[in-house]
């Protein structure tokens, strides 16, 4: 039976169910207390920005005033949308919505950061599109097709679009919404800021139907596969009219980070071999050179030479990315790496010196990011061990303790004394609290394993929506790959499954046919239905490599898994 | 006023209490360190807290340390400093990598630090050892109980006679702290014995020896003439010589190898039981040590047997001084028998024991002199039991005795080497082979039994009495049910022993398939790493000695009747109104082979992402398909083991089940995308039914059902077209309205542009009006301009008229010149005063003007008008 819910009310009881991880109460760590201070962390500042910021983009903690960073958005509040729902909180998540439509606008004359605008912009709006329905905002008839913050996304990424038009189809890094790119800009991109779109852009191409966005990413993508070096490694700078590249230190840290992260995430949404490929081959790369002792340096792209021995604090990102593939013991071996310097400062500095057991002079800041956080969210998806809850409770308790200010939550400037700057960045409610939030609730919808989905009638046919497997792009806004489908592919595959379907009830009668199919899989499927372009080419990819196992997989845990929890880890038996 | 605010920052907040002040623990939340060394002279025991305030570990400490300093408070000191603020002293001076480090100080020996578990029975207990490092031991029941415990023991003897300190005392005591300081665990206990009689139990006699006690090994005295006596050492000496038969496993929650390392050794039976270190007993742990004890009993029993009759014969008391010399004399290279290695062979056909036996367990006793502390390696070397096989072989009149069902044993020295011997145990393995489970009895029987003359011959090379035969007379010890003693070394799956305190780590037992629902945390499992399976005891059986020794011999025994343990995911219920249907362990060989339909079953992970977005796919399909004759189901292969044969090593993988033929599954091809059209046809190909049959009856009823069924489906089909339909009709309504919306904007547009004509009309009207206005100005100012050069030219005829009256009135000037001189003067000054009066105004107005520049351009407005003025 489809279980076709209209959340409503339903929302907010979900906060008040118990705790479901056994484990935690071994240790003693009441996951439902946690929840529950996540959730005042969240209103602190939430209140605090809509009393004293709003409309600028982000809120000042410690002079109770507001400015404008990253353009002229109300940012924190676009970013903080889906976070209201994730919270259980759908009346305020549809008052924003309304003020949302009628307060923004992108014909401005603004200098923005094309990467900034696109994931937290860009990305906040469509997943908020795409989660309004659950939130009980009434749609269109077309949803999830179509819609007023569906509209104010793409506008946006239009806004973004002439950013793209370079020789080598690597964009620019700023571009004024009004004017287009400046003349004189500088055409040097770092490269997250080239290879972090695929996710919305792809998105809002199988939504809208135009493939405009979808095109100009994976150009850029395969752009930077291109220049990367004989060793397999990209650098952190490049410029995107000779390809040449500038900063030449690569790592999975600061510039490079959501451009990996993407990969998979693209290829997981997707269903991309071609990007997941590439993501097996850099990886194969990193792990040759600069992998140490579960750490991972920056090396010099061509030579593979250690260029400095730190951590970032941006890198904390990979142990989520890993688990997301299966690689879940390398995956905690890092975590618990990461977390001994949370340990030792009670945030994680930008950079970390691994020699020296210390902050990196003027990089010793934490702007509350959540990177620990979301992979710590992740692991315990897979594992649910205990640890992962205790650095949750950890981050709870540093960030009350340390950075909370009477107008919000303040950017700890300094590690080393905790002194506190005037900053609070948009991401802090749109992904560190989120993930805290996830990290200890358990059974909230977005950890939906398809157990529960929507069935939402379009005009363009039934869809299956929310049932889970939400991809979260760089900014934490989850996108849910059913609807990617339903837009579409569905369309596409429909009057095809239906002749199956009809064969599938004809087939006593019409028994020749069905035994006449050869017997190998993919010559069958190319004999039959020459129309159907798509399994022809899986047909030749197929033929093409000749792979073991499907890149689009992961490798099931080993047997030590059961009891690496709590510290342990295992080292492998190769 | 905008740009300073950037700038803005704020100092960490100053700190605050972080103890309540009526706490028994003394905070000194501004890190006065100073202070806090100042405070230990106060105390015997000094417990120092170092925290960080924003420290979650430390918070959660801060419980644990308040409730053992309310139970210690009055002998011990609790100090707790914060060693984060960075104005104060302790953070200067230290250099922590985390939080809360605490630190112990007996007097003036520290710090020792404490790593254990953070909860408060353990830190207690661990406080109260260093409070007291050294058991006082007055008696010999004492003294038993002392050395029955699992855990090392090391004994020192010093006789309190004259001297208030005998020598060596203090080293011994120091001694004991500094094996806290290393070994925070606290497994090896001291204890010190002040009478001569109770010494001799342990054939200490003179005062300042010390003796470290061993169960299954001889016992050692520390070797004074070797080794230097300091506390050092002692300590280095009693680790390196301990034996652990038993042992627990505390990971401290930080990254770490310990369980890969313990478990890597071989197959491990890890024992799970609620311990407080604080019980005065503890009854269940008492007796696993004697199932520990029984079981590494082997080689030591040999030994003892051994020695036992040697002493017989010699007719020598067992405890002289001469005891103490022969330990001391052959400490660096005493005979202990390494562990052993053993390994089954399986007698050929021909040979003449197989008459009698086909299996034998073939172990390997070497006694060379081994230093003890050597790690044993499991498995036997290759030209070990290659040796062992000949001599085995030319050994085989032993075995003539037609006994069938028994196992017999026996011992025969090496023919290669003088010091070593093996063991053989024979049976028979056939069909009475089950018969043999389940009597254990008959099944083994201790070595000791069957020795032949060989093995005493071996040990007799080495005439030293062995100090822990005494063990044999400590009535607990005594054994009861022999039949696993000494099986550690008589199989070649030796088990290592572990112990988990399943208040602290039983989610561990959970994983391994421990119950969740049990209120009796008690649980055990042998874990196989190397061959990746383990085995549970049964959950229903309390877990006692002889459940235990039950498990270790099923395991033990050539063909385990033990079954690989499939831990199940209990979270999931059965859900009838699930799409797709939710498989588990148990419910696994029902829903996929007893089911009369085709299954499609997906291996997938929660984690998994390429997984996870497939759920919309597999949901789709589940409602497609005919729900009468297809089952798709879905399993977590993270949460629920299966029999081998159904593994996969990838996920997810997509297998069907075709109906009539369930043993040969299939699976979906890896390397096609996963989509509805793929799986459809996947199904369709590989579904097909046997389709050579004749139409009989039936098979005209199987027809009509299937068409029903296709009915159906084209019902729901309809179903949905009329629901498309109906949202297309919204959409359509939708559009209408957008288009009426956009209608009535035209038709107001339009509206617009009409008054906006009008208006431009009249003020193209007004703009002509203006035009003629303007030129009828234009022409006035011309008729202007004329009248005003009539003017000028009047004005130019009177200047002329008045030139000429100037001339007129010069020439009649000069007549009057003469009259007029005395006025001339008089005029002139009036005329220059009056000029003065105007420069200075202008002056004045000018400084004015700049005076009001520099106050600010907001009064710009002011200024102008002070200038109009």
């Amino acid at each position: 039976a489809a279980m076709q819910r209209f959340l409503g009310p339903l929302l907010c009881l979900w906060a008040l169910r118990l705790p479901a991880g056994t484990g935690a109460a071994a240790r003693g760590l009441d996951v439902a207390s946690y929840r529950e201070r996540v959730r005042a962390m969240f209103y602190h500042a939430y209140e605090h920005y809509l009393e004293s910021a709003f409309p600028y983009d982000e809120l000042r903690p410690l002079t109770c005033d507001g400015q404008d960073t990253w353009g002229s958005f109300s940012l924190t509040l676009i970013d903080a949308l889906d976070t209201l729902l994730i919270l259980g909180n759908v009346s305020e998540f549809q008052r924003v919505v309304n003020v949302l439509q009628e307060g923004v606008d992108f014909d401005i004359d603004v200098n923005a950061s094309v990467f900034e605008t696109n994931i937290r912009v860009v990305g906040g709006l469509l997943s908020a599109h795409l989660l309004s329905r659950k939130a009980g905002v009434e749609v269109e008839a077309g949803w999830p097709c179509s819609g007023p913050l569906l509209r104010m996304a793409e506008e946006a990424a239009r806004k973004l679009l002439p950013a793209f038009q370079t020789p080598t189809g690597m964009p620019y890094g700023t571009v004024n919404l009004l004017h287009g790119v400046n003349p004189g800009e500088t055409p040097v991109t770092c490269t997250a800021g080239i290879g972090t779109f695929i996710v919305e852009f792809a998105t809002l191409s199988h939504l809208t139907g135009d493939p405009v966005f979808e095109d100009v990413a994976r150009k850029a993508l395969k752009a930077l596969w291109k220049n990367r070096s004989d060793i397999g490694l990209v650098g952190n700078h490049i410029d995107v009219i000779t390809a040449k590249w500038v900063a030449q230190d690569a790592g999975i840290g600061a510039g490079v980070d959501s451009y990996f992260e993407y990969l998979v995430k693209g290829a997981i949404l997707l269903q991309d071999k071609e990007l997941m490929s590439m993501f097996l081959e850099y990886n194969k790369a990193i792990k040759n050179y600069t992998k140490f002792d579960d750490w991972y340096l920056w090396v010099q792209m061509y030579k593979g030479t250690v260029s400095m021995p730190v951590f970032q604090s941006l890198e904390a990102y990979w142990p989520g990315l890993q688990s997301l593939i299966g690689d879940v013991d390398n995956a905690m071996r890092t975590f618990l790496n990461y977390y001994t310097v949370w340990k030792q400062f009670g945030g994680l500095p930008e950079f970390y010196n691994i020699p020296q057991g210390y902050t990196v002079d003027k990089r010793e800041g934490y702007p509350l990011r959540p990177e620990l956080i979301e992979s710590a969210m992740y692991l315990y998806r897979a594992t649910r061990d205990p640890t992962l809850l205790e650095l949750g409770r950890d981050a709870v308790e540093s960030i009350e303790k340390i950075s909370k200010v009477d107008c919000g939550f303040a950017t700890i400037k300094d590690l080393r004394d905790h002194r506190l700057d005037n900053r609070m960045e948009s991401f802090f409610l749109a992904e560190t609290v989120k993930y805290l939030y996830l990290l200890f609730d358990p059974d909230n919808f977005i950890h939906n394993d398809g157990s529960d989905f929507d069935v939402v009638v379009t005009p363009y046919g039934e869809c299956v929506l929310n049932a889970g497997g939400y991809i979260f792009n760089t900014e934490a806004h989850p996108i849910d790959p059913a609807a990617l489908h339903c837009c579409r592919k569905r369309r596409e595959e429909q009057w095809e499954v239906e002749d199956l379907m009809r064969e599938f009830y004809s087939r006593k009668k019409t028994k020749k046919f069905t035994l006449k199919r050869p017997p190998d899989h993919g010559q069958e499927e190319d004999a039959k239905d020459p129309k159907d372009a798509s399994s022809e080419k899986a047909g030749e990819r197929r033929n093409s490599k000749k792979s073991s196992h499907s890149l689009l997989s992961c490798p099931s845990q080993s047997f030590n898994s059961k009891l690496a929890v709590l510290g342990q880890v295992f080292l492998d038996n190769t | 006023s905008c740009s300073r605010a950037k700038d803005v920052t704020m100092p960490a907040k100053l700190p605050v209490n972080f103890f309540s002040t009526r706490s028994p623990v003394i905070d000194l939340f501004r890190g006065q360190l100073d202070y806090a060394d100042q405070l230990r002279q106060d105390s015997e025991i000094v417990l120092y807290f170092f925290y960080a305030p924003w420290c979650g570990q430390s918070i959660a400490a801060r419980e644990e340390i308040e409730r053992v300093a309310r139970r210690l408070s009055d002998q011990v000191l609790f100090v707790a400093v914060n060693c984060w603020w960075n104005q104060g002293k302790c953070r200067k001076q230290k250099h922590f990598f985390y939080f809360p480090v605490i630190h112990l100080y007996h007097r003036s020996f520290g710090p020792i630090e404490y790593k254990g578990p953070m909860s408060a029975v353990y830190i207690e207990k661990f406080v109260r050892r260093v409070m007291t490092p050294l058991l006082y031991i007055s008696s010999r029941s004492k003294l038993l109980d002392f050395l029955s415990n699992y855990e090392p023991g090391v004994v020192g003897f010093f006789e309190f006679n004259a001297s208030p300190q005998p020598p060596g005392y203090l080293t011994f005591f120091t001694s004991a702290l500094h094996s806290l300081k290393k070994d925070y665990l606290g497994t090896i206990r001291f204890g010190v014995v002040t009478d001569k009689r109770v010494a001799e139990e342990i054939s200490l006699v003179h005062s300042g020896s010390v003796y470290l006690h061993r169960h299954a090994n001889t016992s050692l005295i520390y070797p004074k003439d070797v080794m230097n006596f300091t506390a050092e050492n002692i300590y280095k000496w009693a680790l390196e010589n301990r034996e652990m038969l038993i042992r627990w496993l505390r990971p401290h929650g930080g990254k770490s190898l310990l369980l890969n390392n313990e478990l890597k050794k071989g197959p491990a039976l890890l024992i799970f039981i609620p311990y407080n270190p604080l019980a005065e007993i503890h009854p269940l742990l008492d007796e696993i040590t004697k199932v520990a004890l029984e079981y590494h009993k082997c080689n030591k029993s040999q030994a003892a047997e051994a020695d036992l009759q040697h002493l017989g014969d010699s007719d020598s008391p067992a405890f002289d001084s001469s005891v103490t010399d022969a330990h001391l004399k052959f400490s660096e290279t005493f005979p202990i028998a390494k562990y052993p290695c053993c390994n089954t062979v399986v007698l050929p056909q021909w040979h003449s024991i197989s008459r009698t036996h086909n299996v034998c367990e073939l172990c390997v006793n070497q006694t060379l002199g081994v230093k003890p502390n050597k790690v044993h390696v499991p498995h036997c070397n290759f030209l070990d039991i290659e040796a062992a096989l000949d001599s085995f072989y030319l050994q085989e009149h032993t075995f003539f005795q037609v006994i069938s069902n028994t196992i017999e044993c026996s011992n025969f020295l090496s023919f290669y080497s003088p010091f070593s011997y093996y063991t053989a145990c024979c049976r028979t393995v056939n069909r009475h082979f089950l018969s043999f489970i389940s009597s254990e009895k008959t099944i083994f029987q201790t070595p000791k039994v069957a020795f032949s003359s060989h093995g005493k011959k071996d040990n007799t090379q080495f005439s030293i009495p062995h100090i822990e035969d005494r063990n044999c007379f400590i009535p607990d010890l005594n054994i009861s049910s022999t039949n696993i003693t000494g099986l550690s070394c008589r199989t070649n799956k030796t088990l290592n022993l572990y112990l988990l305190d399943s208040n602290l780590f039983w989610i561990y037992a959970e994983r391994l398939g421990a119950s969740r629902s049990t209120h009796l945390k008690e649980f055990a499992a042998i874990v196989d790493l190397k061959e990746e399976v383990h085995y549970v005891l049964d959950q229903n059986q309390s877990l006692v000695g002889p459940a235990l020794e039950n498990f270790i011999k099923n395991f033990s025994v050539l063909y385990s009747p033990l079954k690989r343990h499939l831990v199940d995911d209990p979270s999931v219920h059965f859900h009838e109104e699930h799409v797709v249907t939710e498989v588990t362990t148990n419910t696994f060989h029902k829903t996929v082979f007893l089911s009369a339909k085709n299954v499609l079953l997906l291996y997938y992970a929660q984690w998994c992402g390429f997984c996870a977005s497939l759920n919309h796919i597999f949901i789709q399909l589940a409602r497609l398909l005919p729900p009468d004759s297809f089952t798709v189901a879905r399993i977590d292969v993270t949460r629920n083991d299966l029999p081998w044969e159904f593994m996969t090593d990838r996920l997810p993988t997509i297998l069907l089940f075709p109906h009539q033929r369930k043993e040969q599954s299939v699976k979906f091809p890896e390397d096609f995308s996963v989509n509805l059209p793929n799986l459809l046809k996947f199904i369709l190909h590989h579904s097909s039914s046997s389709s050579s049959e004749p139409c009989t009856k039936e098979c005209l009823h199987k027809e009509s059902v299937l068409q029903q069924g296709h009915i159906s489906h084209l019902e729901r089909e309809i179903q949905k077209l009329r629901s498309e339909i109906s949202a297309l009709h919204q959409a359509h309504d939708q559009l209408e309205a957008q288009l009426f919306e956009a209608r009535r904007e035209e038709q107001r547009l339009q509206q617009q542009k009409h008054t906006l004509e009008k208006q431009h009309k009249t003020l193209q009207i007004h703009s002509e009006q203006l035009q003629a206005t303007y030129d009828q100005k234009n022409q006035e100012l011309l008729e202007m301009a004329e009248k005003l050069q009539e003017l000028a030219d009047a004005s130019e005829n009177l200047l002329k008229e008045n030139a000429l009256l100037r001339i007129l009135v010069a020439s009649r000037g000069g007549k009057l010149q003469s009259k007029d001189e005395i006025k001339e003067p008089l005029q002139s000054e009036q005329t220059l005063s009056e000029d003065n009066d105007i420069s200075l105004s202008t002056a004045t107005a000018a400084s004015e003007e700049k005076r009001i520049d520099n106050i600010d351009a907001i009064e710009t407005e002011h200024s102008t008008g002070n200038r109009t003025e």
